[in-house]
């Protein structure tokens, strides 16, 4: 049984060896694939921080640093929420949704204004999650470092 | 409303990118202090790798909006589609990287749990270990502290019972099982007579002068286990005998085998020869009180018969066979108020004068009177007296008579033998404060067993009529009255240490400086 293992790789090399056709190393890759790429980071990003944040809970950490950590997971589950579909509304908006009288900055949503174009227009405002996102990032660290402190000191 | 504008969007874009750049550095300034502080901690390990990621993602993100609103801004919007996917994709990279690092969160946190509580257990492991050591070390400082005092114990222990076997005055031994003296201490040697060394090779054997009593005490101390108050007689190494009082212990190994003997024997010579002489003291004196009133219950009558005697010699002619008679009742009655006065004399009875008297002269007095007839029989006289003797107080006629009676007994000891040598020697023993008067002869000697006796009144060795036995006796109480004693050595060790006759030592009180000035003044007021 094991020689029969061992023999395995050598008896599929001969059989490509002795088989050959086309190859197909290399594979093309469309257009959309970057941005499904990009949509599953966001999955993958979002699904990681609710795993961190049950870890979190799991460890029974109970300072305040670890609250603020957890915080800090659930506006970026949020936020991934948000530029999730934020990506995904690109494809119900068009370019004539937008008009502009007088440069970039005079850009405009124009109407009829349907729920897409007020969800689209919100997810534009994603840093409304991203940064008290980032500023409990900011507490949990400075918190943590200030207990490790005290925990020193006594 | 008709549309919404988009510059809020744009400017909160722009603002957000800045403020999740400068709030990802600072966390991860905390988090790089944090692992400053505590490098071995996975969590902050964690951290801070986790920030760095975001740092790299804000930077990316941040940057990457932020050059998108401003290229758009300028209008340069082909440039920034050639950059948007470069931007998006390491948008993407760094978001997997920051999922990646996430997940290994609870891994790492188990991990971290697991040594945690490895390094807890050796924690505990370390303390118990360092508890137990210092119980250890405690135990250790405890047990040399124990060890020391136990130490100075038996040392003291050991110095005050070997002090008790050297310093004592008894003898101290052990023996072996086969009666060898393995140890005595310097008392005991000092009382067999042996010079202090170690190796004397004595055994109980060489010391007990009786068989039977050794038989008797090695019986007695392997059935009993001890004797107690053995009197028995101890042969010294000049072959002379003390009496002791002996004590010992058997000593037995594990199995009950009787390997020895530890023993105390004190000298009761001295005590012994103290009872004798106590005894004997009671005894003459008893036979003094008997004497006295012997004496003076005959003297009345005899006087009468004496009287009488004397007066009926006026009405006979000494010729006539009642005159003979009469003298015969007359002399023997004096005869018998003789012996009446001898014991009153011994009974001390008699009135004595109370005198000045050097000893030497009355001495001198009596070997003048006695001296010729000891010649007369070959016995010649050695004086020896000492000239700076001090004076007595006593009756000299006493003395002297006390003397004549010495010199008397040695005279007819070796009148028998065909004459011999009278040593007469007087000196002043300082310690005791006494005159000591020593009349020795080489005759035949005091058999051990009379030795007692001979200060008995009426006893005598010599045939009947010789002697009345009461020549020593009238002497002892002469010298008792005087305060004195008289010691009697037979065999007597001559100057030349050889053993012959018998040595009379006549010790009497001599009188001290102030009864001397005493007796001055009286006589120089009489």
């Amino acid at each position: 049984m094991k020689n029969t293992r061992k023999m395995f790789p050598f008896l599929l090399l001969l059989t490509f060896v002795v088989c050959p056709g086309n190859a197909w190393a290399v594979q093309s890759h469309a257009a959309p694939e970057g941005l499904y790429v990009h949509q599953l980071a966001h999955i993958f990003y979002a699904a990681s921080m609710c795993y961190l944040f049950w870890g979190v809970r799991q460890t029974a950490f109970k300072s305040r640093g670890w609250r603020f950590l957890q915080i800090f997971c659930v506006f970026m589950v949020m936020w991934n929420v948000v530029a999730f579909t934020g990506h995904s509304l690109v494809h119900y908006i068009h370019h004539s949704d937008f008009i502009r009288e007088a440069g970039y900055l005079s850009t405009h949503l124009q109407g009829p204004l349907t729920g897409v174009k007020f969800w689209y227009y919100f997810t534009q405002l994603d840093h409304l999650f991203s940064i008290p996102s980032f500023f409990f990032l900011y507490l949990a660290m400075k918190n943590l470092y200030r207990s490790s402190c005290e925990d020193v000191k006594i | 409303m008709t549309s919404l504008p988009m510059l809020p969007a744009i400017l909160m874009d722009m603002a957000g990118s800045v403020v999740i750049i400068v709030l990802s550095f600072l966390s991860l300034r905390y988090a790089w202090l944090l692992i400053r502080k505590q490098p071995e901690n996975f969590l902050w390990g964690f951290l801070f790798y986790f920030c760095l990621t975001l740092v790299c993602f804000s930077v990316s993100r941040a940057v990457g909006h932020l050059l998108k609103q401003i290229l758009l801004i300028l209008g340069n919007k082909e440039q920034w589609q050639v950059l948007a996917p470069f931007s998006g994709g390491f948008n993407t990279l760094l978001m997997v990287s920051l999922a990646a690092v996430s997940v290994y969160y609870h891994k790492g946190i188990e991990g971290y749990h697991a040594i945690q509580r490895k390094a807890s257990s050796l924690k505990n492991a370390n303390c118990k270990l360092e508890i137990s050591a210092n119980k250890l070390q405690q135990l250790n400082a405890d047990l040399e502290k124990m060890v020391e005092i136990r130490t100075q114990k038996l040392s003291a222990s050991e110095k005050k019972f070997r002090n008790f076997f050297t310093n004592s005055k008894d003898m101290v031994y052990f023996c072996d099982s086969s009666n060898r003296l393995v140890n005595m201490n310097s008392a005991g040697l000092e009382m067999l007579g042996y010079p202090m060394e170690e190796d004397q090779k004595l055994t109980l054997h060489n010391i007990f002068c009786n068989e039977e009593d050794l038989e008797n005490y090695l019986e007695t101390i392997v059935a009993v286990g001890f004797v107690e108050d053995l009197e028995v007689e101890f042969l010294r190494a000049d072959r002379t005998v003390i009496y002791v009082l002996l004590s010992a212990t058997a000593v037995f190994d594990k199995n009950r085998v009787f390997t020895g003997c530890e023993g105390i024997a004190k000298d009761l010579t001295r005590v012994r020869t103290m009872m004798e002489q106590l005894a004997s003291s009671e005894k003459m004196a008893s036979v003094g009180q008997m004497a006295a009133g012997v004496a003076h219950e005959i003297n009345t009558p005899l006087g009468v018969i004496l009287g009488y005697s004397q007066l009926m010699m006026d009405d006979f002619t000494p010729e006539s066979e009642e005159g003979q008679s009469l003298v015969v009742i007359e002399r023997q009655a004096k005869a018998c108020r003789k012996i009446v006065a001898d014991l009153l004399k011994f009974s001390r009875q008699a009135e004595s004068a109370r005198e000045n008297i050097l000893v030497n002269e009355v001495l001198t007095d009596v070997l003048a009177v006695t001296e010729h007839s000891l010649n007369m029989d070959h016995i010649n006289v050695h004086r020896d007296f000492s000239k700076d003797e001090p004076t007595i107080i006593g009756d000299t006629e006493k003395l002297r008579q006390v003397f004549v009676n010495f010199i008397n007994n040695a005279h007819h000891a070796m009148e028998e033998q065909g004459g011999g040598d009278l040593f007469i020697s007087s000196h002043y023993e300082k310690e005791s404060n006494r005159v000591v008067t020593t009349i020795r002869d080489t005759g035949h000697g005091i058999p051990e067993d009379v030795v007692a006796k001979i200060f008995d009144p009426f006893f005598t060795t010599k045939s009947v009529g010789k002697g009345t036995g009461l020549g020593l006796s009238v002497s002892y109480g002469i010298i008792q009255e005087h305060g004195g004693i008289i010691e009697v050595e037979s065999p007597a060790r001559g100057k030349d240490g050889k053993m012959q006759g018998t040595a009379f030592h006549v010790k009497l009180p001599a009188i001290s400086v102030e009864q001397v000035s005493v007796n001055e003044n009286k006589s120089d007021t009489k």
